[in-house]
């Protein structure tokens, strides 16, 4: 029964075949990845939800601005002056009133029924609103009528014209600071919330992937032609394409929205915030990626994941705060601190950098250190991840992974 | 040919294999046998790179199997694997492409071996929709799709009616007939006496007995000689010195002798009994070389 001797390779066509090479490989495994999310209800799902929070909350801020600083204030009787000294205080508080003159009381207060106003300013005297007077609106007002009545009371008892221009303070500020910080900060803000929702998001689902392999013991198939790194690799990049897809059509909506609705009125400055966090981003997702994978290759049950993903979980959180924290006071020791450790820095820095107060070479020193970590962790984490990957039941020590051996 | 040659393998303090060593030819089915924890499926892994011989090594055509050649080998392991939820067809396609198959390959070699296990219909379903014996039958796929050059499969018949037995056997032999090495291990000795050109025994983590199964029928030494003589007792066989009766029951005698050359001294004793009705050598079933050969 033995065949021929002569009989060198099995008999197969192989005009069908390619050279494999690792970055064939690597590409391979992570098309899987991004397909297999692509249709997995509750990778869209979570997705769509974050775009629409995010969305959302630009949204909210838009109603919000807008609700606020748009005032129609109704005229009847009192001095001509009265309607340019309205626009002028309300300017001074940040209102934009629109102000327009009614034939008499009655008319004002139908106006103001009808909701066509917020207010109606009867003879320099009274006020008339619907249920409650805007705060603001009440003391640019009462400024504007005292403002004029005032002065035309002085011109009448022969105060000199000259006498009653108003006497302006001229600011002159340390820092300083504009429109444009503030509408930086609010950028970074969200941008930073974006990262950390993004980073813990897919750091689950790429720790998610990992044990489902070991779980359903694929991986004993995978490994016989693939290499552990190549695994680790593709899924980083398949996840990561999706994340930064996905990021940026978050900003793009975001950033767009933002512009066409006023929220920013100084489109540079945001972009390049945004720039700068999508950056940070790629730098981050490479790190939290490697480390959740790392941490979800030490379990071989879903049930058992978070448990070993908190550590992890809790660093993010951790930079979050602490990002939030570098927002209220940049120049402090542990925002400057923390914006150069690692896992910690994509978040901090951007909000140090928004605030204007970081030199070039600090953002090249955090970028250096958190290349050194990203390196750090695939060696280290790879070496784990290669040795924990065949290992079955409980969870592995990181020691045991360290030490045991490994598939080449 | 694929070779292994002196594997050793401990873990811990438990020697596991033990200057393991043995071959596969092209177009020879080789069956693994050895009871639990003899070492069958640590030699497979070995021959896969999912353990690491402290020594010796496994060769594919004089060469050193490493990565390159391990995308020609199929291999089915022990423990059942694949995507739950990725569909079938797909499934196989990826396995295809990462042993190196283009797309177009990859998709006609899956889709071609889905409709031959009567698959083709749930081609787009997800892996965990199929029944228990469906998704072996996905499993064995995996490792046929890249159509290999080597066939490692670790117990594939376990767990498979004997239809899905005789589908197997079938797609086996298309594969040795093509001049495939196929390496496989089992608990069905039965089966591996039909299939197998070669077996192996492995017993302590030692090669026991290795070649052909004729070979290994010649080599054995209790070969019985049978004797059925229909209404007589067998104080005949009893009474021959040279002979040892291993069984005696209602005019059928299982004799060993010292010596096989003397069977004819045998038969003029036998007849000189009484009417013999059937006499020869019986060839000893796997069950019983095993058997021999783990005890030994």
């Amino acid at each position: 029964m033995t065949a021929p001797a002569t009989a060198k390779t099995a008999s197969y066509d192989r005009t069908g075949d390619v050279r494999m090479s690792s970055s064939r490989t690597v590409g391979l495994i992570a098309r899987r990845e991004i397909l297999t999310r692509l249709r997995d209800k509750g990778f869209i799902g979570s997705s769509i939800f974050i775009v629409v929070l995010i969305l959302g909350s630009v949204v909210f801020q838009v109603l919000l601005q807008s609700g606020a600083s748009n005032v129609s204030v109704g005229l009847t009787g009192g001095p001509q002056q009265l309607a340019a000294a309205i626009r002028e205080q309300a300017d001074a508080l940040g209102l934009d009133a629109e102000v327009s003159e009614y034939d008499d009381e009655a008319a004002a207060r139908r106006a103001v029924e009808s909701e066509e106003i917020d207010a109606a300013v009867i003879n320099a005297e009274t006020v008339l609103v619907n249920e409650s007077l805007n705060d603001n609106l009440g003391v640019a007002l009462t400024s504007a009528v005292n403002s004029v009545v005032l002065a035309q009371r002085l011109a009448e008892a022969g105060v000199e014209p000259g006498l009653l221009r108003p006497v302006s303070l001229s600011v002159s500020s340390l820092q300083p600071a504009d429109d444009e910080s503030d509408e930086n900060a609010l950028v970074t803000f969200v941008s930073i919330m974006l990262l950390y929702t993004l980073l813990i998001f897919f750091g689950q689902f790429i720790a998610q992937g990992v044990v489902e392999e070991k779980a359903s013991r694929v991986i004993e198939v995978l490994l016989a032609t693939v290499k552990p790194w190549q695994l680790l690799a593709g899924k980083i990049i398949g996840l990561g394409v999706l994340a930064f897809a996905q990021l940026l059509i978050i900003c793009a909506a975001g950033l767009g929205g933002s512009i066409a609705f006023d929220v920013i009125t100084v489109p540079g400055a945001a972009i390049v915030t945004v720039v700068q966090v999508l950056g940070w981003f790629v730098l981050g997702f490479v790190l939290v990626a490697a480390l959740f994978a790392v941490c979800g290759v030490l379990v071989s049950r879903q049930e058992d994941l978070q448990t070993v993903l908190l550590p992890m979980t809790l660093i993010l959180v951790a930079a979050l705060v602490l990002a939030i924290t570098a927002g209220q006071n940049p120049n402090g020791t542990l925002a400057k601190v923390t914006s150069f450790l690692p896992a910690l820095s994509p978040m901090v820095m951007p909000v140090r950098v928004s605030a204007g107060t970081v030199q070039w070479w600090e953002i090249a020193l955090a970028i250096v250190l958190m290349v050194l970590a990203i390196v750090a962790a695939v060696r280290v984490g790879g070496r784990i991840y290669a040795g924990a990957l065949l290992r079955k039941g409980g969870r592995v020590k990181i020691k045991d992974a360290l030490t045991a051996e490994r598939v080449s | 040919m694929l070779e292994f040659d002196g594997l050793r393998k401990s873990y811990g303090t438990n020697l596991v294999l033990d200057d393991v060593s043995f071959s596969v030819h092209p177009g020879q089915m080789y069956g693994f046998c050895g009871a639990n924890g003899a070492g069958k499926t640590t030699t497979m892994r070995i021959a896969l790179g999912l353990a690491r011989a402290d020594a010796g090594e496994v060769r594919w055509q004089q060469r050193t199997v490493d990565l390159e050649v391990r995308r020609r080998i199929g291999y089915m392991p022990e423990e059942r694997g694949l995507y739950p939820k990725m569909p079938v067809l797909e499934q196989l396609e990826y396995f295809a492409r990462l042993h190196g198959m283009n797309v177009a390959a990859a998709r006609a070699s899956a889709a071609a071996l889905l409709d031959g296990m009567g698959l083709g219909e749930r081609s787009k379903d997800a892996l965990e929709k199929l029944s228990l014996g469906n998704q072996q039958r996905v499993q064995l796929a995996a490792a046929l799709v890249s159509n290999p050059d080597v066939l490692i499969l670790d117990e594939p018949f376990s767990g498979l009616d004997p239809t899905g037995v005789d589908a197997l056997a079938e797609n086996l032999a298309e594969r040795r007939s093509r001049g495939v090495p196929v390496l496989f291990s089992s608990h069905q000795l039965d089966l591996v006496e039909r299939l197998c050109d070669a077996v192996g025994i492995l017993a302590g983590g030692k090669i026991v007995a290795s070649g052909t199964v004729d070979q290994l029928r010649e080599a054995e030494a209790t070969r019985q000689l049978r004797v059925v003589i229909p209404g007589s007792n067998g104080g005949w066989a009893h009474a021959l010195a040279y002979a040892r009766v291993d069984s005696d029951r209602s005019g059928e005698v299982l004799l060993r002798l010292d010596d096989p050359n003397r069977d004819q001294d045998v038969l003029a004793a036998a007849m000189a009994a009484g009417p013999v009705t059937q006499f020869g050598w019986r060839q000893p079933t796997l069950v019983e070389i095993f058997r021999e050969a783990v005890a030994a």
